[in-house]
């Protein structure tokens, strides 16, 4: 039962990355390899106040949410000039000199060992939650993102969101400054990425800089387009199949060295299988094209 | 005193010489296959590890000779190079595929290929080194291994292979039509499919001399043609996509930045402030220090 909630929990705070992604991804046509670096940026803001200065776990969330709000403009700003490709390879740069920073500069994030006895989040007078409360939360915090998203994603600002994503020079010509959209979007994606980093660092109680490495952007990657960018269950549903299919792997009972390779293995003929026959994936409905 | 210094500063430029030449050999042909086929080629990183793992192979479990498994290793990621257009990018490309589709796609093909040498060789550091390669020689107060002056020179004499090649042969022509407009250059009779593909093949090449090399030269883990790709990026855009020359400078620039980073804040560093070099060229000057203006987006 503790396995299934384990299991649980990782999906919710997965979903909450894939939405978040699927929102910049999908919902604008900018794709970011650095979402790691936030959800990083969360998780450590969120354990180096609870542990360092004793803040409860609420401050650390919101402080870990803000920060990311206001380092997305690094993010930002430079996607207003590069298109499509090369803002790939500008968001892989940020992801790379942020996960530089958590790994080498010791004196604050711990270096290569990380952050040990992170809080277990207490609310209501300081009980420690348990796994089935943490679920509740994590879930909740899902749903939460998931309706920002819904929200963010179909209104009349999801509507210039796809105009800007399908033609930005007809979207700019029609009177709707891409600075703006594009400031906000980066700025509520990476809030969201950040959340699910402080939920991350709670749960486990115990980071380090590999959680955050560039590899974790391109599974998130692999879950909004396995699932479908630019719809709404698309992006859940991938992050629900990329949990889950580890555990699959385990129970299959092959050795955990060889197990980590072949889920690679799977993710990237994925990303192959996806690209080359259905660009959109399972049930989206943006295909990364003009 | 000063003679000191001498050698200090020629170990410097030594040591940034042979850097560059292992990134030089990566980015010429990523660069190439950039400016012909507008897209991000991933998978390039895989060949070069491919290259170098396949070479182990052949020393240490067939017991060849290095001069003999080399050029196996380097046949056999030119295949690879040639497999992964042929069979992924060139259909994608057929059905118009955009940009970012065969980026993600050629991300994909990397992390296949890479899990595959994981799953063979696993992931630990393997190293190919011969303690005949290892021999110093002496240059100007510098010391300098014959693996890495084998390096330097093939760093500089390859790239201008290849720049010659693209200048003064009909191959070189087609190759320069295709990047100038594909579509122009297919009109005009160009067979650019083949064209492509013969580019793939030399930028594998390269690439995998480039893998044997540094693998002797340091060594081995199935995730070392990322970082030498990423370091070749942002060589390729420091120089500008499409330009040899710029390349080679861009190359040789970044590794003197990684050794004097190396010599004075320390070599965790050297990632920081390469990437942020990066950024502040894709912001500043996109199209690198010799490049084409970039392509302005279709409407």
């Amino acid at each position: 039962m503790a396995y299934l909630l384990h299991i649980l929990i990782i999906t919710a705070i997965y979903v909450i990355l894939a939405v978040s992604l699927d929102l910049l991804a999908g919902h604008a046509g900018l794709l970011s390899v650095a979402q790691a670096a936030f959800y990083g940026l969360g998780a450590y803001t969120s354990a180096l106040l609870t542990v360092k200065m004793g803040a409860t776990f609420l401050v650390g969330i919101i402080t870990g949410m803000l920060l990311a709000t206001v380092l997305s403009l690094l993010v930002s700003l430079p996607s207003l000039r590069l298109s499509d490709d090369y803002f790939v390879i500008a968001s892989f740069a940020f992801q790379m000199i942020v996960f530089s920073i958590l790994n080498n500069w010791g004196a604050l994030t711990g270096g290569p060992t990380g952050i040990p006895g992170i809080p277990a989040p207490g609310v209501f007078g300081g009980h420690v939650l348990t796994h089935a409360g943490f679920l509740m939360l994590a879930a909740t915090c899902a749903v939460l993102s998931y309706l920002v998203v819904w929200r963010l994603g179909t209104g009349p600002y999801g509507r210039v969101l796809h105009a800007m994503r399908e033609d930005e020079v007809l979207a700019k010509a029609l009177g709707k400054g891409t600075v703006r959209f594009k400031v906000t979007i980066f700025a509520a994606s990476t809030a969201l990425s950040a959340l699910a980093g402080s939920l991350y660092a709670h749960y486990v109680t115990y980071i380090d800089p590999t959680s955050f490495t560039v590899m974790e952007s391109i599974l998130v990657i692999s879950m909004v387009i396995i699932g479908g960018a630019g719809s709404l269950w698309g992006p859940p549903l991938g992050a629900a199949v990329l949990v889950s299919l580890p555990e699959l792997l385990r129970s299959a009972g092959l050795p955990s060295a060889a197990a980590a390779n072949l889920r690679q293995i799977i993710y990237g003929g994925m990303l192959v299988f996806m690209m080359m026959f259905r660009p959109r994936g399972l049930v989206g409905c943006y295909s990364f094209g003009r | 005193m000063g003679e000191g210094y001498v050698g200090q500063l020629m170990q410097i430029l030594l040591n940034a010489a042979t850097v560059a030449s292992f990134t030089v050999l990566v980015a010429v042909g990523f660069s190439l296959i950039l400016d012909m086929t507008r897209s991000f080629h991933f998978a390039h990183a895989a060949t070069y590890t491919c290259a170098a793992y396949v070479t182990f192979a052949g020393t240490s479990w067939l017991g060849m000779p290095l001069t003999l498994a080399a050029p196996i290793g380097v046949a056999f990621c030119v295949s690879l190079g040639c497999l992964i257009e042929r069979l992924i990018y060139r259909p994608m490309r057929r059905r118009g595929a955009s940009s970012l589709t065969l980026l993600i796609a050629s991300l994909g093909t990397y992390l296949v290929v890479q899990n595959v040498i994981s799953l063979i060789w696993g992931d630990d550091t393997r190293l190919l080194r011969s303690a005949a390669m290892d021999e110093g020689i002496e240059i100007l107060r510098g010391q300098l291994t014959r693996t890495s002056s084998l390096a330097i020179a093939l760093g500089a004499a390859l790239p201008v292979a290849v720049g010659v090649l693209l200048r003064s042969t009909s191959l070189g022509c087609a190759m320069r039509a295709v990047a100038a407009d594909t579509e122009l250059a297919r009109i005009r009779g160009v067979p650019t499919e083949c064209v492509i593909l013969e580019a793939f093949a030399i930028a594998s090449a390269l690439a995998g001399v480039g893998g044997i090399l540094f693998a002797l030269d340091v060594n081995m883990r199935p995730t070392m043609g990322m970082s030498a790709l990423m370091t070749a990026i942002v060589a390729v855009i420091i120089g500008g996509v499409g330009s040899i020359a710029g390349v080679m400078l861009g190359s040789f620039l970044l590794a003197l930045a990684q050794q004097i980073v190396t010599w004075t804040l320390g070599a965790q560093w050297q990632d920081p402030v390469v990437f942020a070099t990066l950024l502040a060229f894709l912001l500043l000057r996109p199209q690198g220090i010799f490049g084409k203006p970039l392509r302005k987006r279709s409407i």
